[in-house]
């Protein structure tokens, strides 16, 4: 009987089937039926690109998707008979969906440079507005005053919701209260704001009570809110991994609790809440909604938080985007281009200081 | 003085919190804490309180009829088409966004070598870094023409479905582009989520279905999609709660019309409750039209208030059942 006797080249074979790494060693007919499947499609579809006047959307989701989970489907039914058939559908359509989602990435990524190095020069970031119309030329103006404005209100937004996001993070990691649940669930709930109802609200109690104008200050307190759920959530998730050992030891040693938080954990977690505080930046730096309400417009530089209307980069591009003049949507895709660095910027830096933490 | 040895945790805890500057610190701290409920109360308290002049005076028609004319006296205005917009717009998104989110998170997990899921993934978080107005800039220039051309031909083919009819043959400003820049906005969210879930399947069970004989697809009909479902669908609905508050890149694709588009996704003009909020914010005739965009406001927020806090509730359910 050949079930008795025990063969190690035939249990090797099974293991290389089911190995982890399935996609090594195929059978040369796999790798044929596979390869025919994708190049016969393709090639039906670019001789019919080439010879008839088909729409290219028809062409892909009429002719092109089904004519491929035909093939793959016959491939997949020749190697690994009728189960195959509904894996071929479903990777062909993951791999569709992928290629979707990298298609659209590269067309928002690929135009912001395109069109926006044009717009891009030195004077373009530290120049301001004033005297600058719509319609005048990409050598005169430039989008400094909406920098400074950005920073500004981001450095505002950042001195009020980082403290607090790091004491909810601490209530909720070294306090330890009761109310630890409910907490989370606010926070959880208040990252569901819309960027929108954030800017009404900043609207009602600051600006419409009469206690400011729309200023630096208001945007900063709107984007507050939006910044305080990230970084209060990273916070949480960095304080976690601090080891106990740091905390018992300063105890130990006779420190208070709050000495404890403040010269041991939080220290021991820097680079983490750095990144925090970094993510919590990146989340809300492109947000235009409650600029557009609390913060409002201007062409000037303005350096006073409180007094006068002030510009940002976002609330820039919103205002130049439809505008019926060239340059003005020039100048609008290089302010998104500049937007879009400094948020890769920052997310580089949250991902490199997040790197060496994981790394020690 | 009681043994040390005897005492619990929670004593230690209490001796070590007797210290006067703790419980400052202590007292600090929780107040801190809770800077998120009182914000979150404080919107609800100062949109409410701003809403009840507006319902005073256009009752309960400001939430069941559509319209905004702002020069009769009283103004009449309702946002129900608003409301009903911004639902049809996340709508659309949806179906566009949950199975390539979906099938994006499959092919992750389970597809693709860990390599390019590692590029993907990180692909993945830079498309939910796009801030909207970016996004807006985008379908603005770059998507609107091409999805005009999808929208002809699926009018010319389709146009027999009621909901790809379209009388007025413009192709600009529909739900629909709307719709797919949500999509755009939720793919992200979605995909996180999934991808998180699934690849928490655990092993043990996929190898046990691979040995009982699954293929891949009745490994995930059977295993994976069940066990993540729970994430799946919060997942989902976290990616809602974001389409139904997203102002500026609708403000630029969606023509704003005051009045109800049921189902006409490819007929230019819909409605959306943020966008209505921004658009007319910018030539506000005074204060009883400022009023009523906060109370239209209020709504908004309620909305994706308890859409959010559904969608937490399931996903940290179903983080619990996985622990």
């Amino acid at each position: 009987m050949s079930t008795t006797t025990f063969d190690p080249a035939a249990l090797e074979q099974l293991q290389q089937q089911k190995s982890g790494r399935p996609w090594r060693k195929k059978p040369a007919r796999f790798t044929a039926s596979v390869t025919l499947a994708v190049v016969i499609p393709a090639l039906l579809v670019a001789a019919l690109f080439l010879t008839s006047d088909i729409p290219v959307p028809i062409l892909l989701v009429v002719i092109y998707l089904p004519l491929q989970l035909i093939a793959s489907g016959i491939a997949a039914w020749a190697t690994k008979g009728t189960r195959g058939i509904a894996d071929s559908v479903i990777i062909v359509n993951a791999i569709g969906a992928s290629l979707f989602s990298i298609v659209v990435l590269v067309s928002v990524i690929g135009s912001l440079v395109v069109r926006g190095l044009r717009a891009l020069s030195p004077h373009f970031l530290f120049q301001n507005s004033v005297y600058i119309s719509p319609s005048t030329p990409l050598d005169y103006g430039g989008i400094g005053h909406s920098l400074v404005g950005t920073l500004l209100i981001v450095f505002i937004a950042s001195l009020i919701s980082v403290p607090i996001g790091i004491a909810t993070a601490v209530y909720i990691t070294e306090v330890r209260g009761r109310a630890v649940p409910y907490v989370r669930f606010f926070v959880q709930a208040m990252s569901g704001v819309p960027s929108v109802v954030a800017g009404l609200f900043i609207l009602t109690i600051v600006v419409a009570t009469g206690a400011f104008n729309q200023s630096a200050f208001a945007g900063g307190l709107a984007y507050a809110i939006l910044m305080l759920p990230t970084v209060a959530r990273t916070a949480e998730e960095v304080l976690k991994l601090v080891p106990d050992d740091l905390r018992t030891g300063a105890l130990a040693l006779g420190s208070t609790r709050a000495r404890t938080v403040l010269r041991v954990v939080i220290p021991a977690a820097r680079t983490g809440i750095i990144t925090a505080v970094i993510l919590g930046v990146a989340r809300v730096i492109g947000e235009t909604a409650p600029l557009l309400l609390a913060a409002g417009n201007n062409d000037q530089t303005v350096l006073n938080p409180f007094g006068s209307p002030i510009s940002s980069v976002p609330t820039y591009i919103f205002n130049n985007v439809a505008l019926p003049y060239p340059d003005a949507v020039a100048r609008a895709w290089g302010s998104a281009l500049v937007l879009i660095i400094l948020v890769a910027i920052l997310f580089t830096l949250a991902r490199v200081l997040g790197r060496g933490r994981v790394g020690r | 003085m009681a043994d040390v040895s005897q005492m619990g945790r929670r004593d230690l805890q209490s001796a070590a919190t007797s210290h006067r500057g703790d419980r400052v610190f202590t007292r600090t701290v929780a107040g801190a804490a809770f800077t998120s409920l009182a914000v979150l109360a404080g919107i609800a308290l100062f949109l409410g309180f701003q809403a009840i002049p507006a319902f005073q005076s256009q009752g309960l028609s400001f939430i069941t009829t559509t319209g905004w004319d702002i020069n009769t006296n009283p103004p009449t205005v309702g946002i129900f088409g608003m409301l009903y917009g911004s639902v049809l717009l996340a709508f659309v998104g949806l179906v566009i966004a949950v199975p390539a989110s979906i099938l994006l998170a499959i092919f992750m997990v389970f597809i693709s070598p860990p390599r390019l899921s590692k590029i993907l993934t990180n692909l993945i978080d830079l498309m939910a870094a796009i801030p909207s107005v970016i996004l807006g800039l985008w379908a603005f220039y770059i998507l609107n023409p091409t999805a005009e051309e999808w929208q002809v031909l699926l009018n010319k083919y389709l146009g027999w479905i009621p909901i790809f009819e379209n009388t007025s043959g413009n192709f600009l400003g529909t739900p629909f582009i709307a719709g797919f820049v949500l999509a755009i906005m939720m793919i992200p969210i979605i995909t996180a989520v999934t991808r998180e879930v699934l690849s928490r399947t655990p092993p043990d069970l996929i190898n046990a279905s691979e040995a009982l004989g699954c293929s891949l697809w009745t490994m995930l009909r059977y295993v994976a999609l069940p066990y993540g479902r729970g994430g799946v669908v919060g997942g989902i609905m976290l990616g809602l709660g974001r389409a139904l508050g997203e102002t500026i890149a609708v403000f630029f694709v969606l023509k704003l019309v005051y009045e109800t588009n049921w189902d006409k996704i490819i007929e230019s003009g819909g409605g959306s409750v943020a966008t209505l909020i921004v658009s007319r914010f910018g030539e506000v005739s005074g204060p009883s039209e400022l009023q009523l965009l906060l109370a239209a406001g209020f709504f908004l927020f309620i909305m994706t208030l308890v859409v959010n806090v559904i969608a937490n509730l399931i996903v940290s359910r179903t983080g619990r059942l996985q622990k």
